[in-house]
């Protein structure tokens, strides 16, 4: 049964949301163990269920700042298992390279997660499915989106915490351009910029709003993100059941204000809370995280003062 | 002459592969797209030696020609009422096929009145009026093709429709047909990486050059092979050359060997590498991939080559 389409709820009406900050400041830590203690206090319907993790991956990522670290990736899916779930699936669809393969290679996922045939799935050359859009914040009335994707019975965002040239930050409600799928918009996905890239970003949400995020903060990447920036090391993994929570946390991670973030201000709308008294915060603090990331002059204006 | 790999694992694949509706999806037991079934049909047509090839490429040849869209054009995927950039490639792929010229040409004339966003007379004043924000290197008046309607011009789209005006008969391509092939290839030279190759079509934004990546450099070179002098040419043959060491994917590696076979640079023990990668590959075979692969470790390319240039297509 294909998942249902996400429930468009005002903040007044929307119980609180759940976020969790927890601090790892390598890849070579247990981070396993880690997800896992975080994932199991969520208490989520996983069991006996398919859930599909969705990383960010780009290309050729040599300082390890672009790319979700395939060390989270495996970790959550170990996770995931622990708690009962039927299958763990990883899906992405590259935006900028069509040889997908290349991309996987670039990230040593094998050396993570094994043999990927059962595994992996390339969401830009999926079957694909028409989906009629809940919202008209861009000019988009619809999208083909993967099989794969709408068959999950549980989705988690996996981005990497970075700056984006033309969205002030790319995390995990970006990271869902991710499966919009190249086979039928191409390589990039030029039809959700010329849609209005922060008006697309509430539309796939709208459409497909992820279940649960996971951010890869561990190092991410500052000023010219999300390929051409700096990386930017912030040792932490944030965690969510409301992803607009989770980026809004993050943001304010980066030392910028999410409410000035257009895509952000806009999913408070109707599809998660970035009101911190809607998020009930466990684990590290926001302030002994912080870290302030560079953007872009186009976006000084997202900067806090604190 | 064709590797017997292709013979035996390739084409064997292809026909394996190919749906009951004549076409074939991006992967065995996929549903039928017109992308992967006009890359099959281009290989089959190259490399056919048995009558079940040409069987099967005839079936694959009237699955495109119910596929085309009233307008000339093809969709992306079955439901989609919209061309893209497809329709190159379908076009290219029945210009090879007897009986199908007809819907090549309806093809080629949705193609040369298809105008990328950036083409557009609203786009074109907008840029008028708006202050400049120098973002990107290229130069925007500079025009190929779109992957979908009414968006930006990039590489590889760009690459797949010169490939198909480069080949279609002389005779259909009317001067403003002309005109937009020229364009197509001045826009392609003036998106390549400061340090030769192409990447998706940004060379260079916000003053950092783009890297190169191996797909749109190879599409690009086959697109401008008939500008073989041009320093360009060369520094992008030289990028491609020295990068091929490193490529770890089985579709990078047939398409760097059909770029290299098409200019004359063949390198040793290439095409021994792709065949091997083949062999160890673990994920299920990609259909346009597996076509790239058969064409790449086949000799004759008459695929991209108008007939005039020798052999029969």
């Amino acid at each position: 049964m294909p998942r249902p389409a996400p429930s468009l709820i005002p903040p007044f009406s929307r119980p609180k949301s759940r976020v969790a900050i927890r601090q790892s400041l390598s890849y070579q830590s247990d981070i396993a163990a880690l997800l896992f203690e975080t994932l199991r206090e969520f208490d989520l319907p996983v069991q006996g269920k398919t859930v599909l993790l969705k990383p960010n991956f780009v290309g050729s990522d040599p300082l390890g700042m672009t790319n979700t670290h395939p060390a989270v990736i495996a970790a959550a899916r170990e996770s995931f298992l622990r708690l009962g779930a039927s299958a763990v699936l990883v899906g992405e669809g590259p935006a900028l390279e069509r040889d997908t393969q290349l991309v996987i290679e670039t990230v040593s996922l094998r050396e993570y997660l094994g043999p990927l045939s059962r595994i992996f799935v390339d969401l830009n050359v999926d079957d694909v499915e028409r989906v009629a859009l809940q919202t008209r914040a861009s000019r988009l009335k619809e999208l083909f989106l993967p099989k794969t994707l709408l068959g999950a019975d549980f989705l988690v965002s996996m981005p990497k915490m970075k700056t984006h040239h033309w969205a002030g930050v790319t995390l995990s409600l970006k990271n869902m351009f991710g499966v919009v799928p190249g086979s039928c918009y191409g390589w990039p996905k030029n039809a959700l910029h010329w849609a209005g890239i922060d008006r697309a970003i509430l539309d796939i949400n709208a459409a497909v709003l992820p279940d649960f995020a996971i951010v890869d903060g561990i190092v991410g990447m500052e000023g010219n993100g999300p390929i051409q920036g700096v990386r930017k090391p912030s040792g932490v993994l944030v965690l969510g059941n409301d992803p607009v929570a989770v980026d809004a946390t993050c943001a304010r991670i980066m030392g910028l204000l999410p409410e000035k973030i257009d895509y952000l201000a806009r999913a408070a709308t109707l599809l998660g809370h970035i009101n911190p008294a809607q998020i009930e915060q466990v684990g590290e603090s926001i302030s002994t995280v912080r870290t302030p990331f560079a953007v872009l002059d186009a976006f000084k204006h997202l900067r806090s003062k604190s | 002459m064709r590797s017997a790999f292709v013979e035996s694992s390739f084409l064997p694949f292809l026909l394996g592969a190919q749906n009951e509706d004549g076409g074939w999806g991006f992967h065995a037991g996929a549903v039928s797209r017109a992308e992967p079934t006009a890359w099959a049909l281009i290989a089959l047509i190259e490399c056919a030696s048995r009558p079940a090839h040409e069987e099967a490429a005839a079936r694959a040849a009237r699955f495109l020609g119910a596929a085309q869209l009233p307008d000339g054009s093809w969709p992306s995927a079955p439901d989609l009422k919209e061309g893209c950039w497809a329709t190159s490639l379908v076009s290219l792929a029945l210009l090879g096929s007897d009986d199908s010229s007809a819907s090549a040409k309806r093809g080629l004339d949705w193609l040369c009145q298809e105008l990328p966003g950036e083409a557009r007379p609203f786009q074109r004043f907008l840029r008028l009026i708006r202050p400049k924000r120098k973002i990107a290197s290229q130069n925007p008046s500079y025009f190929g093709w779109s992957w979908t309607v009414g968006t930006a011009s990039w590489v590889e789209p760009t690459s797949y429709a010169i490939l198909f005006l480069r080949v279609a008969p002389p005779q259909w391509l009317s001067a403003d047909a002309q005109r937009r092939l020229r364009m197509g290839e001045t826009m392609l030279f003036d998106r390549m990486c400061p340090s030769g190759g192409w990447n998706c079509g940004n060379p260079m934004v916000y003053g950092v050059p783009g890297e190169p990546q191996v797909a749109p450099t190879v599409w690009a070179l086959l697109a401008l092979r008939e500008h073989p002098e041009r320093p360009e040419i060369h520094e992008s043959i030289n990028w491609l050359e020295s990068n091929t060491q490193s490529i770890q994917s089985p579709a990078s590696l047939a398409l760097a060997l059909l770029a290299m076979n098409a200019y004359e640079r063949p390198i040793a023990g290439l095409a021994e590498r792709l065949q091997t990668s083949y062999e160890k590959i673990e994920t299920p075979w990609s259909v346009p991939e597996a076509a790239w692969a058969a064409l790449a470790l086949t000799d004759t390319q008459h695929w991209w080559k108008r007939k005039s240039e020798g052999e029969d297509r």
